[in-house]
Formats: structure tokens, sequence, C-alpha cells
């Protein structure tokens, strides 16, 4: 019992890295239908980028605080040069630009840091035990700055006249721009909310999951399978898809083979896309006409 | 110079010239109506206005401004509300939300209290409905609520494309009385692509006849009722969708339409 509760727990925690990264596609693809497959680069660069920092004597705390805004714009940036001249975006098109996008920033940090995979020190806090569960101190952190800032996020997409209006891009890009909404605009804030959830996950995972060049990839990946439960458009699912996602690969890897941990999300993937490709949940208003 | 000037307006898509040279002035406290048969042009013309398109040649100006090559966002910005054809609300925002988006170009203006209650006065329907998401709407309603969010930006001009499409009869009418309103209470000046002739016919100060990307025929609508062509291809027997708004439209329509030129 306490085996399982372990498992569980320590599923929670990788899956609420999982769920950020679900976030940032969800951020971008409910206001353009835009796959951002950069989306875990931006963790691997704030990894990255903090541990730099606190190896050349930054504190941790104003080492992580620096390095977010810095990857938002690193992310808006990127948008700015690569997606925003893009005069008719398709998702296709989408896909192949920002894979493009994730290969160069790989090199990049590849170069920069080498091939080495490395860990920020672990936030202030005690490790526990409960109920025969050890807890890291770390995984509160992770499970902790994730409620918030998905919360955040969440709110900020569904009660702000902002949120609103950058959702309504999505829902008819036409009437949109005829009401004032300039979709460039909306494109841009939601790069940098993608860039904002990405570091974050990048940041409070680094210190169990550890950060290292190529360390976006598989976590885009899974990020993207959590993504797809809500149909790349709820940012609610998306975020409980996450934690769904770690749950079991923590269960599987424990019960069955440590081996068959990544073979979950592509399984995942595939039963999603054979059964209810349009995503688990479905608003009936949401359809587009 | 206020209200719209339309000069010489080219535009199309690709290769395919859709209008050849539009002239169209629309007053303060006008409604123009532009008819014509499917791929005449007309909603091409209003694309072109508001800035979705950008026209080939020709000028369009906003309150004597030239908004010709400005962005669809700035024109909106600058007074000019597009009802697009197929009303295209924001389906899974409330109705409220649509209308506050309606504002968006003035959300920093402190009168969106103000706007929004002379918006509900004059759809109070949609007052009753404020908190359901759009897309749960009737298409009437939907059409309403386009219009309500065109209305929330505060414009001096606004344009609908075909606001009577696949509508009942009574909510036609209901809508066509509204724009009538709209123009005399608030010197609205109004430009109305419709393809039902009788209900453009009954509220219209001016209608414009296109066919094939030109105006081939201008006048009050007296005067164009008068026209035997007009007559046969727009108003004959059974040819329009609608023939409910048939006679109370003739008297409905207000006695200034007589003394525009």
């Amino acid at each position: 019992m306490s085996d399982l509760l372990q498992l569980v727990f320590s599923g929670l925690a990788q899956g609420a890295v999982y769920g950020l990264i679900a976030l940032g596609f969800v951020a971008i693809f409910a206001v353009r239908e835009i796959v951002n497959l950069a989306q875990g680069e931006y963790a691997a660069l704030a990894g990255l980028s903090a541990i730099s920092a606190v190896t050349a004597g930054v504190p941790l705390l104003p080492a992580v605080v620096l390095v977010v805004p810095m990857v938002v714009m690193v992310a808006v940036l990127i948008e700015r040069l690569c997606i925003a001249p893009i005069r008719k975006m398709t998702p296709l098109l989408s896909i192949i630009l920002t894979l493009g996008i994730s290969t160069a920033l790989k090199a990049i940090m590849l170069l920069i840091w080498g091939p080495q995979a490395r860990g920020l020190p672990a936030f202030p806090g005690r490790d526990i035990v409960l109920a025969g569960v050890s807890i890291r101190s770390q995984e509160l952190w992770i499970l902790g700055i994730s409620a918030v800032v998905g919360a955040a996020v969440v709110w900020a997409y569904e009660h702000t006249l902002l949120g609103k209006a950058m959702r309504a891009c999505a829902e008819q890009p036409v009437a949109a721009r005829l009401v004032g909404i300039s979709p460039r605009m909306a494109t841009m804030i939601a790069f940098g909310v993608a860039g904002f959830v990405g570091a974050v996950a990048g940041l409070v995972g680094s210190p169990i999951y550890f950060s290292s060049w190529d360390y976006g990839l598989g976590l885009g990946l899974k990020g993207f399978v959590a993504a797809t439960l809500g149909g790349l458009v709820s940012l609610r699912v998306a975020l409980f898809g996450g934690l769904l996602l770690g749950v079991l690969e923590n269960l599987v890897a424990g019960y069955i083979d440590t081996g068959y941990r990544d073979a979950v999300a592509f399984l995942v993937l595939l039963l999603v896309l054979l059964v209810r490709p349009q995503g688990l949940v479905l608003k009936a208003s949401a359809a587009r006409v | 110079m206020a209200g719209l000037q339309v000069q010489g307006l080219e535009a199309g898509y690709d290769r395919l010239q859709v209008l050849h040279g539009i002239d169209v002035d629309v007053a303060p406290g006008e409604l123009v109506a532009v008819i014509g048969a499917n791929g005449a042009g007309k909603s091409t013309l209003l694309r072109a206005v508001s800035g979705l398109l950008r026209p080939r040649a020709g000028r369009v100006l906003l309150n004597g401004e030239d908004i010709t090559t400005a962005s669809a966002e700035r024109i909106a910005a600058r007074g000019l509300a597009h009802v697009p054809e197929n009303r295209l609300v924001f389906p899974s925002l409330t109705v409220d939300d649509n209308l506050s988006l309606g504002g968006w170009t003035r959300r920093k203006d402190g009168h969106r209290a103000e706007r929004r209650r002379q918006v509900l006065e004059l759809f109070p329907r949609l007052a009753d409905r404020i908190c359901l998401p759009a897309g749960a709407l009737s298409g009437g309603e939907q059409q309403m609520l386009a219009m309500a969010r065109a209305l929330m930006a505060g414009p001096s001009v606004m344009v609908l494309d075909e606001p009577s499409l696949g509508l009942a009869p009574r909510v036609v009418g209901e809508i066509i009385t509204t724009l009538g309103r709209l123009r005399d209470d608030q010197n609205l000046a109004v430009l109305l692509v419709e393809q039902n002739v009788r209900a453009a016919f009954r509220v219209a100060d001016r209608v414009l006849v296109m066919d094939r990307g030109r105006v081939v025929a201008e006048g009050t609508p007296d005067q164009l009722a008068d026209d035997e062509r007009v007559r046969a291809a727009y108003l004959g027997g059974g040819s329009t969708s609608s023939g409910s708004v048939d006679r109370p439209a003739a008297e409905a329509r207000p006695a200034k339409a007589t003394a525009t030129p």
C-alpha cells in the first residue's frame, strides 16, 4: 500500500511538470492554431541558465527569479522572428517551423553547456515521511508552485478581458479583428505565457529531474500528450492530464518495468488519437461555426 | 467630411478581380443598401472597406481620414464597425463577454457600462440571455448579439453583411426596424448589404445595385422600384426569399427617404 502511495505521490510531482508544459501548448493553441514543439526547450533553457548563474555565485532565489523573464523574452523574440512573419500559418506549417526552432535551440544549448546533465540545488526545506511515504521537499515545491502558476494562467485566460480577447482570436479570428483585437499581439502574449510556464517547469523540476540540452524533447512530448487529452484547447484538462500521465508512468515503472516508463505517453497518445481525437473533454458550445 | 466615402475602389483575391471601381457615399444618419446577385462583390466591398482585404486601387475615407491601407484592427478603433456575414459571435464566450470584447478598442474610456446599458435597451432579448454562451443562442439572437457587439465600440459608421440571412421573417423585420432606429436616433452612417431586397427597400434611404463588381443602378427605393430591370431581377414574384416584409414594409419606410436626392 505504501508502495502504491509512494509511486502515486512522486508521479504527481513529475506530472505537475508535465502539466505546466501541457499548459504551454494549450496557451498557444487556444489563441492560434500553432503547435509549438519548442515548448520543452524553454524548460531546458531555464534550468541550464539558472545552473550557470548559481555556479557563477548568484544565490538560488535571484537566479531563479531572473531566469524566468529571460526565458519569456527568448520565447517572445523567437515568435517575433520566426512565427510573426509567416502570413498564412497552418498547423502543419507551425509544426515544421517549431521543430526547426527546437532543433536550433538544442544545438545552441549543446554548444554552450555541453552534453552533461546537471541539476539545480534543491530549494530550501526538509524531506519528510508521511504515512510511510517519503516526500522530498522539492516535490512539495513542484506541486505548490505548479498549482499556483497553473491556477493563475487558467484564471487569466478565463476571467480577464485580455484572456477572453485571446481566446476570441482562436474561436473567430475574423470577428476578433473586426472588434479591434490584434492577432499579432495575442500571439505574442501567448508565446510569452508559454515561455513563462516552460521556464517555471524547468526550474522547479531541475533539482530532481536534471536539466540537459536534450531534456526538452522528451518533456515536450509528454506535455504534448497531456495537452491532447483536452483537445489542445482546455487548460484545465491539460494540467490534470499532466498529473495523470505522471502517475501512470510511475505506476508502470514501479510495477512493470522502468524501461516501459516512456512508452506510457505514446500509448496514451495513440489511444486518444484513436478514440477521441477531439480530446477527452469536449465543450458542446465550443463548436466552431 | 463625416461618414464613409468609397472612391473608385478595386479589390479581389489573387488573380481574381472582384471590384471594378466602386463609389459609395454614406452620410451620418443615412442608410445605404447594396443589393445584387450572389457573386456581385457585395461582401468583398465590405471586406475591403473594413480592412479585411487590402484594396488594389481607390480610396476609403472614414470621417475624412484615409483608411485605405489601415489594418482591420485599426479601422475598428477609428469607429467603423463591421457586422460580418454569418454573425461570427464568439461561441464559447458568454453574451456579456461578447459585448465586453465588442468594446475592446474603447476598453479604457470608462463608458463601458453606459454603452452596455444602451445596447441592451436596444436588444432587450440579449439581457435575458446575458450569461449564456453565445453559441447557445438562436440565429436571430446571434444576429442581434453581433450588432450589439459592434455597437459596443461606439462606432460612427456601421457596415452589415446580410443580417437577414437564414432568419425568420419576423426577426428580419425586427432587425431592420432596429437599423432604422440606429440611423435616426444615433445618427449612424449605415451601409447594408442585403439579399432580402424587400427588407432592404423598406429601410434604405438609397439603394445601390451591384453586378459583377460594378454599381449598375442607384437611387431611392421608390425610383428603383419603378425601374423595369430592377423589378424584373430583384422584386419579381417568387424571386425574393421573403415575401413577408411586404405591405407594412412600404408604410414603415421613413418619409425622409424622399428628401434624399
